[in-house]
């Protein structure tokens, strides 16, 4: 569904992505990890078109995207959820939901695709005329992959879902992730090391330094001398 | 800081003149007056900051120009009613609407798009717009000429309600204000390109992440501001004669006004609009017409030291 060949990214003269090639199926839950500020957040920006590519070609079901604008990739259903979330903040909950269907692809969509999310997080439903800046972590956590469901996703980025959130909570996001992949999307995941979503991953990726220093199942990273060392601790 | 305790004192005297229950009346009627003043002063400001605040939001840009728009809307209005067709206001709004809407459009695409791709596209785009600013008053003042001009009034006579007279034209402006300001709040929060560029302005990586197009809406805000500026510039000429460089005038409220309710919000904006109008009307009422300028600066430095992103004002 999506490939990645020999993709180089920079920020001005510097070179955050180095030779990087992954692809993921369709329908698969993918995992890339790695330590902080190794490019991670980078790649995922640089296939949802926020960023572009110094070289290199991202295919997304054989049509090359890697020079598109984000609004026509939101338009094919590539959606990004960010680290820093990036919710309108003075907006109430249903209006940044809205604002998710804001391309002509999805804006027909947009009831069925609003009751589906208020259906996966019941909460969000409660909260819907709360403006966003008033959620919880967890709570502007959902909304953001919602607002990214509202877009009628066939390919969703999830970057750090987990980060600064309880270990209940976690869990419970990353239970919401596997039900939308069980739903059929693809699911392209960043975290800094295996977490308790390692027993959804049909794959991981290891991102160091900006190039992929190992690939597998799930099993093989937990086996994998390496990523023990480095991320384990053991 | 003689002067206004001298007016007040020679006020109050001459207030002294009448009946006591005269003098109540008399007050209470001027108080009423320049209330309605104020409020149509604010909905004119209104509508004004509204069109810079925007452009603000999503762009974090300053329209220098913004002045110029509105001299040359007056212009344009001039022109299009009195100086060569004899058009009645019922056409010559509606067919300036669209005009100004491209001019904004192709002022953004023509003048701002190519520096947009710069990485300091921001502070560059600013000094484009003052410069375009003075080539613009200068433009005017080639073409029209030194001399002030003035349009027709918008609705012609006055009424006359108890004893005291209006003329048409204000409570006209003052309705057509309120309903443009109306008009934008609805389209800034139900219309989907109206709330785009609210989300613009709350986030820009947010909007690019649901796949709003920004160079797009870059364009429509333009558009919309240039409209704004231009349809209160017809409202305000005909109340005021028409000059070359008279848009400076009301960009710099329009500017006070965006500062004061914290840049980038548009609800600042109408706030704040309407407390320094009436502010405004209060001032010139009971101590002078000149005063108004140094009131509105101390009330914005007061504000901001309270307040430094303004009166709902966030950075960023």
């Amino acid at each position: 569904m999506l490939e990645v060949q020999n993709l180089y990214t920079y920020y001005d003269d510097f070179k955050v992505l180095n030779d990087v090639s992954i692809s993921i199926e369709s329908g698969n839950f993918v995992s890339i990890i790695g330590p902080n500020g190794h490019g991670k957040s980078t790649l995922l920006k640089t296939i949802c078109g926020l960023l572009r590519p110094k070289s290199g070609i991202i295919r997304f079901n054989d049509k090359i995207i890697s020079n598109l604008p984000a609004h026509l990739l939101v338009d094919i259903g590539i959606v990004y959820v960010a680290e820093k979330r990036h919710l309108f903040p003075e907006m109430t909950v249903f209006e940044n939901l809205q604002l998710g269907a804001y391309s002509s692809h999805s804006r027909k969509m947009e009831k069925e695709n609003l009751n589906y999310v208020f259906d996966l997080f019941p909460k969000l439903k409660i909260r819907k005329k709360q403006l966003a800046s008033n959620l919880s972590g967890g709570e502007a956590r959902m909304l953001a992959i919602g607002r990214g469901l509202m877009s009628s996703a066939k390919f969703l980025a999830i970057d750090e879902p987990s980060l600064g959130l309880a270990p209940n909570l976690r869990v419970e996001v990353f239970n919401k992730i596997n039900e939308i992949n069980k739903n059929g999307i693809t699911i392209l995941l960043v975290e800094q090391t295996i977490t308790e979503a390692a027993k959804y991953i049909d794959k991981v990726y290891l991102l160091e330094d900006g190039s992929i220093t190992f690939e597998g199942t799930t099993e093989d990273a937990l086996s994998n001398n390496h990523i023990k060392k480095a991320f384990l601790g053991l | 800081m003689r002067y206004p305790i001298i007016i007040l004192r020679k006020h109050f005297w001459d207030c002294k003149l009448y009946k006591v229950k005269g003098y109540f009346c008399k007050m209470l009627r001027q108080f009423l007056e320049v209330l309605v003043s104020g409020i149509t002063l604010g909905s004119i400001y209104a509508v004004l900051a509204l069109g810079l605040t925007i452009v603000y939001g999503v762009s974090k840009i300053f329209n220098l120009a913004y002045g110029s728009f509105f001299t040359w809307s007056a212009y344009l209005a001039w022109i299009l009613t009195g100086g060569h067709f004899k058009l009645n206001y019922l056409i010559v709004i509606p067919l300036m609407i669209p005009i100004l809407f491209f001019i904004g459009i192709g002022m953004d695409r023509v003048l701002i798009y190519p520096l947009r791709k710069r990485a300091d596209w921001q502070t560059t785009t600013i000094f484009l717009t003052l410069g375009l600013a003075l080539f613009l008053d200068t433009l005017a003042q080639i073409v029209f000429g030194p001399r002030v001009k003035s349009l027709p009034s918008i609705f012609p006579g006055s009424i006359e309600i108890h004893s005291f007279t209006i003329s048409k034209n204000t409570i006209g402006i003052f309705c057509l204000s309120i309903l443009l300001v109306i008009l934008i709040e609805l389209f800034l929060s139900k219309n989907r390109i109206g709330m785009a560029m609210r989300a613009v302005s709350q986030d820009q990586e947010g909007a690019r992440i649901v796949g709003i197009p920004l160079d797009r809406l870059f364009s429509y805000a333009f558009g919309f501001s240039i409209v704004l500026v231009g349809v209160t510039s017809v409202f305000v000429s005909s109340f005021y004669n028409i000059s070359p460089s008279g848009g400076w005038n009301p960009f710099i409220k329009a500017f006070v006004v965006v500062a004061f309710g914290g840049l980038g919000s548009t609800k600042g904006a109408l706030y704040s609009a309407f407390i320094l109008g009436i502010l405004e009307a209060m001032v010139a009422w009971l101590i002078g017409g000149v005063w108004i300028m140094p009131f509105w600066f101390i009330v914005l430095l007061i504000l901001l030291i309270v307040r430094p992103y303004g009166l709902i004002g966030k950075w960023g």
